[in-house]
């Protein structure tokens, strides 16, 4: 009687539905991503809302202001402080960059995808043992370098020295761009020869068509790298107030207690105003970053 | 080793493409059919006509929309794939990339927590049977379509399951290795001596391998037989036209009836039904009128004397095949027919007369025709 | 040892499977090493035979050669013009001008390489300036620049050298061509070549030169500079020369007392926790991101691009801003103090950023919240790519979903990745921006910082050799040294993955 039961409940159990046991994880899944989603979105949300906090400008311990006010946004522009300075810097760093590095890259990455050249794989394996030194150790004495040439900070301007750093090794990062290229039949390039197309015709007749998403996250992320860059441009920069990019600027308002307790929430302001379009031009091309990313970055 | 019974068994897909519109797209149409023990039945029909979504639901990879699929008499519905006792070969092989070949057939076996011992016997047994010992420590990647192929059969051997799916095996494999591993697959099922249900496209896979043919065109069953019954009587102008290589030549013709004879008069030649056929005929009191007449290439030849019973046609292309040529030809109207003629039966020097634009005549015999409705398109003898 | 053959081996049990591949692999070694010797051996012959075949055909260009090959050897590109190929020609010509100007000005290549023997002799001095009433600083030889610019001339003594090498082959080329008489190609040929044939020279001039100047050219520098005193007080522009010192800083490094500090335990134990935190920063975005990706793109979840576009959010926005504003957040008495406070969930606020253990596990959970949204995005391709046949055929062998992920989706993941896991983990090594933005190092390791900069708990040695390089008392050549350790340690963690990972070595299979 009870072996009968049994086995009536194993067979239930193999009978349950797909589609029950499926709504359970689904809902315990929705939970998670939920719970993720905010954890995500809550730094973002308190750094939009301590921006319009007019109370006090340090840190407190709630989120929601007692007083609002756009008095940060005020104070952000105002020739005081030498914020419009280090986002006009940044600014013009990150549009010179994402051209020239872009142009660097894909010049990289095509010939080394497309071309078979004795040097080929020995310089492939150069660039790759070059990687694994720490590029910070080039700074030490790139900004002597630049510092001679009267590039650096102490010059009143680090804008043209940084953009030269930034752009003069980007042909090391063509790894991604490389992957995606490799994607693309060969037999197109060879389709092309034959119709009469030289080399360089391949490249921007075929190639570059076809590898809109790689152009456009290339761009993407030279535009980008700038706007976060931290190291180089407080090597270059030299700490001159008029020389920073927002990165650096930034963070020197926050450097000691004090100065967190009189910067806190301009600091939130500034963070918004850096944030937001940059954000968006991001959120406007994802499709292409993901492209890029997925495509190129792991070959699968 | 069970049968398995499909009964009323449906698939509709509810294709929500974004849009608020949807859609139902019916693949399967009340499908029913009681495959036997031991019986190998080939799913076939053009891409799109359901035969891989049934084998699917069989598989319990797709969801049934409505009906029954029984096997061993047992309701598998809601059962999972692993829990209904099957063995599966995909399209794609669906070779684990990161395992050996050992690994690869070991798999489900270790799923079952089979022991080692036990494990190794199996798989080393199978792969002597299908002749890949030596790659036994191989990655697929550094197999051949062929062997990989093997693998994947090897797979589905080990798990001694009551059906064994194929789901079209051989497609990916050239036309010579497809050929030996048909052979292969008869000599597999002798050995097996189990239930197979074998999906494909190609209507010569079918007619070699099946014991019945299951002929499928959108979602609908149009005959299920043995290949004989569907070669030598066809249900309907579709199966006629594709089972038998190259298809079958369909001419608009009429049927006349002269004092219980029954003729067909093709291209104003008149020619007299004989033999079964035309006892068929009589027997089923069929009117006389307008019909479809199909006649397989095989059974046209090339007319000896030029009497009533020839067919004046334009020879247009010679098509050597090696044992045999295929003469494509039109006729007076325009129609284009198939005659394939053995090489061994031309007189010498005919060979080299038979090229393009040359005027000819062909003609058949009373008892190879096939007579289909031209409205119903049905076998008229059925 | 004994080698199995393959249905003995797939005898062996799980344990003796182990045994046996542990113990191939380092029967492998001996082998391994002595074809890197021969590899080696084979190298310096081949190199050797070259050089001896470009001197004999140096030499032979030179005896066979006509009158304007032989010219050639002493006025580069005259065989060329004297040919007709004028183009070429006048290029080696401007380079060769170029070169001996450069070498013999005063200050110019010659002594730039004389004084890399000693980087200078005299270093700068306070001398009186009459017109300006003051005393200033009187430049004499400078040890930076000494280094700079005398790597810089070996370079370009080098190059001239091919350069040489390449005019004298010309002429050979063009002997023999005219020989056969064919005519020589022209400039224009030459210029059209650039765009077609010799297309992929073209296009790497720029990027390879940027990357000559601006990486190998530092690179070079700074290893010499390991092998200096330079530092702060010796920097050869306002205060003392630096010299060369040999081993020294090396020996300093590994020592567990020079002047009263433990160098040697000061690098063990950042170098430790660099390895920890790349290990757990690597591997717990890499896990995690697979499992927020497979959990938006399973069947049946809706608003997957809603999920998505709030993680991508943490790529959008740049790091800095989201990297301090968290770290100011997990403050003594920031935010997140003063909400567990207001739920009543603490009573005392945690220091988050002041024990190092706490620290240490902070900065590697909000590396979580940095990372996985690219490990979603990368996971969510791959996962796209594995066939879905894969799925079904494991489902009809009886896996459950667990058995799937273990058995199917992650070890394919891991042989598609594992190049990509090798660079997350060395990139997360160097990952300067986290560390330094979130904690700046702290708290600090006062019994560590001895050795130069302030060293904490959380520093990596990224960010300890930024703290050497700047503030008040640099050491640049300790500085060197840890960057020469940091190179090493990842090329030998390459190295060894590279030969254990069958997907990275061959190219081409992944095309």
């Amino acid at each position: 009687m009870s072996n009968n039961n049994t086995a009536a409940i194993e067979r239930e159990k193999r009978h349950m539905g797909l589609k029950a046991s499926a709504r359970i994880s689904n809902t315990i899944i929705y939970i998670l991503l939920i719970a993720i989603s905010i954890v995500w979105l809550i730094p973002f949300v308190c750094i939009v809302l301590q921006s319009f906090r007019m109370e006090s400008t340090g840190r407190v311990g709630y989120v929601i202001p007692q007083v609002w006010g756009l008095g940060n946004y005020r104070k952000l522009f105002d020739p005081s402080t030498n914020f419009l300075r280090w986002y006009l810097n940044t600014f013009i760093i990150a549009l010179v960059v994402a051209v020239v590095q872009t142009v660097i890259v894909l010049c990289m990455s095509y010939t080394l995808s497309r071309f078979r050249f004795k040097m080929r794989k020995p310089l492939m394996q150069f660039m790759l043992i070059l990687g694994m030194f720490p590029g910070m150790l080039a700074m030490i004495i790139l900004y002597r370098v630049l510092d001679d040439l009267h590039l650096t900070g102490q010059y009143g301007n680090a804008v043209p020295g940084l953009i030269l750093v930034y752009v003069a090794s980007s042909g090391m990062g063509y790894y991604v761009s490389k992957g995606f290229f490799d994607t693309i039949p060969k037999t197109l390039d060879e389709a092309a020869r034959v119709d009469g197309a030289n080399r360089a015709q391949v490249l921007y007749k075929i190639i570059l068509t076809l590898a809109k998403p790689i152009v456009i996250y290339t761009i993407l992320t030279a535009f980008m790298g700038p706007w976060g860059d931290f190291v180089f441009a407080r090597y270059v920069s030299q700490v001159i107030p008029q020389a920073m990019n927002v990165a650096v600027g930034l963070q020197s308002w926050l450097a000691t207690d004090t100065m967190v307790h009189d910067n806190y929430t301009l600091f939130c302001a500034g963070g918004v105003v850096v944030a937001v379009p940059v954000a968006i031009l991001f959120m406007c091309l994802q499709r292409y970053y993901v492209e890029g990313v997925t495509g190129g970055a792991v070959k699968g | 080793m069970a049968s398995v019974k499909l009964t009323n068994v449906k698939k509709i897909y509810d294709s929500n493409d974004g849009t608020h519109r949807k859609d139902h797209v019916i693949a399967v149409h009340d499908f029913n059919l009681e495959i036997k023990d031991k019986e190998f039945v080939v799913f076939v029909g053009p891409s799109g006509c359901g035969k891989s979504t049934t084998l699917r639901m069989i598989a319990g990879l797709e969801d049934i929309s409505e009906g029954t699929v029984e096997i061993d008499g047992e309701v598998v519905n809601d059962l999972q794939p692993k829990d209904r006792n099957i063995a599966m070969v995909f399209q794609n092989y669906a070779l684990y990339p990161h395992m050996t070949v050992y690994d690869n057939i070991a798999f489900s076996l270790r799923l079952q927590k089979m022991p080692e011992d036990q494990i190794y016997e199996k798989v080393t047994n199978a792969a002597d049977i299908l002749g890949i010992t030596e790659y036994l420590l191989r990655k697929p990647r550094a197999l051949s379509g062929g062997q990989r192929q093997r693998v994947a059969i090897g797979r589905a051997m080990v798990r001694d399951s009551k059906v064994f799916l194929m789901d079209e095996p051989l497609s990916n494999l050239d036309a010579k290795l497809r050929n030996q591993m048909r052979a292969e697959i008869i000599l597999l099922r002798q050995k097996l001596d189990t239930t197979f249900i074998y999906v494909t496209h190609d209507q010569t896979e079918a007619m070699t391998l099946a014991d019945r043919i299951v002929i499928m065109k959108d979602g609908y069953i149009q005959q299920v037989g043995t290949p004989e019954e569907c070669f030598d009587m066809p249900k309907n102008l579709f199966v006629a036209e594709f089972i038998g290589a190259p298809k079958m030549n369909i001419m608009k013709t009429q049927l006349l009836r002269e004092n219980g004879r029954y003729f067909v008069t093709p291209f104003g030649s008149k020619i007299e039904v004989t033999g079964e056929k035309g006892k068929m005929l009589a027997e089923k009191k069929v009117p006389a009128g307008e019909i479809l007449l199909g006649v397989r290439p095989e059974h046209m030849v090339l007319a000896a004397k030029d009497d009533a019973t020839a067919i004046p046609v334009t020879l247009e292309v010679n098509e050597m095949m090696g044992s045999e040529l295929h003469l494509h030809v039109f006729t007076e109207d325009g129609t284009r027919l198939i005659v394939r003629v053995p090489t061994i039966g031309l007189e010498s020097g005919e060979r080299e007369t038979l090229v393009s634009g040359k005027k000819m005549s062909v003609t058949f015999e009373g008892k190879v025709m096939h007579f289909f409705d031209p409205e119903t398109e049905q076998n008229l003898l059925l | 040892m004994k080698r199995y053959s393959d249905l003995e081996y797939l005898r062996l049990s799980k344990g003796q499977k182990f045994l046996y591949k542990l113990a191939s692999f380092f029967a492998a070694i001996p082998r391994g090493l002595w074809n890197l010797v021969l590899g080696i051996g084979r190298f310096f012959k081949d190199l050797g035979l070259g050089i001896g075949r470009e001197f004999s055909d140096i030499y032979l260009t030179f005896k066979n050669g006509d009158w304007k090959t032989r010219s050639s050897f002493l006025v580069m590109g005259f065989g060329s013009i004297a040919r007709g190929q004028v183009l070429r020609g006048l290029l080696f010509l401007l380079f060769e001008i170029v070169f001996i100007f450069y070498m013999v000005v005063p200050h110019g290549g010659a002594y730039w390489v004389k004084m890399l023997g000693s980087l200078g002799l005299e270093g700068p001095s306070k001398g009186y300036d009459e017109i300006l009433d003051q005393y200033t600083l009187v430049p004499h030889d400078n040890s930076f620049r000494i280094l700079l610019y005398g790597v810089l001339t070996l370079f370009f003594i080098a190059a001239f050298i091919y350069t040489w090498r390449a005019n004298v082959r010309q002429n050979k080329i063009a002997e023999e061509i005219l020989r056969t008489g064919k005519p020589l190609r022209s400039g224009k040929d030459d210029l059209r070549s650039l765009v077609d044939d010799n297309f992929h020279k073209t296009l790497l001039a720029l990027p390879l030169t940027g990357i000559l100047v601006f990486t190998v050219m530092p690179i070079i520098f700074m290893i010499l500079v390991a092998f200096t005193n330079y530092d702060g007080d010796h920097n050869g522009y306002t205060n003392a020369l630096f010299g060369w010192v040999g081993f020294e800083n090396f020996r300093t490094m590994f020592s567990w007392d020079v002047g009263g500090v433990n160098y040697a335990a000061t690098f063990g134990e950042i170098l430790t926790w660099t390895l920890i935190w790349a290990f757990f920063a690597t591997f717990t975005n890499y896990f995690l991101g697979i499992f927020v990706a497979m959990m938006i793109n399973k069947k049946g979840i809706h608003l997957k691009k809603v999920w998505r576009t709030i993680l991508i959010l943490t790529i959008a926005i740049p790091q800095f801003i989201s990297l301090l504003y968290v770290s100011k957040m997990f403050d003594l008495n920031g935010l997140v103090n003063g909400g567990l406070k207001a739920l009543g969930l603490i009573q005392q606020n945690i220091d988050f950023w002041g024990t190092p253990k706490l620290a240490r596990i902070m900065v590697i959970v909000i590396n979580i919240w940095i990372g996985i949204p690219y490990l979603m995005l990368i996971a969510t391709g791959i996962l796209m790519n594995i066939p879905a046949d894969l799925y079904e055929s494991s489902r009809i062998d009886g896996a459950s979903g667990w058995k799937q992920f273990t058995k199917i989706t992650l070890p394919y993941m891991l042989f598609i990745t594992g190049p990509y896991l090798l660079t997350s983990f060395t990139s997360n090594m160097n990952n300067f921006n986290v560390i330094y933005l979130l904690t700046g190092g702290r708290p600090t390791n006062a019994a560590a910082s001895g050795a130069a900069g302030s060293v904490g708990y959380t520093d990596l040695l990224i960010t300890w050799l930024f703290k050497i390089t700047t503030g008040s008392g640099t050491k640049y050549y300790l500085a060197s040294v840890v960057g020469i350790l940091v190179f090493l340690v990842v090329a030998l963690i390459s190295l060894v993955v590279y030969n254990l990972l069958p997907s990275v070595k061959n190219e081409e299979d992944f095309q």
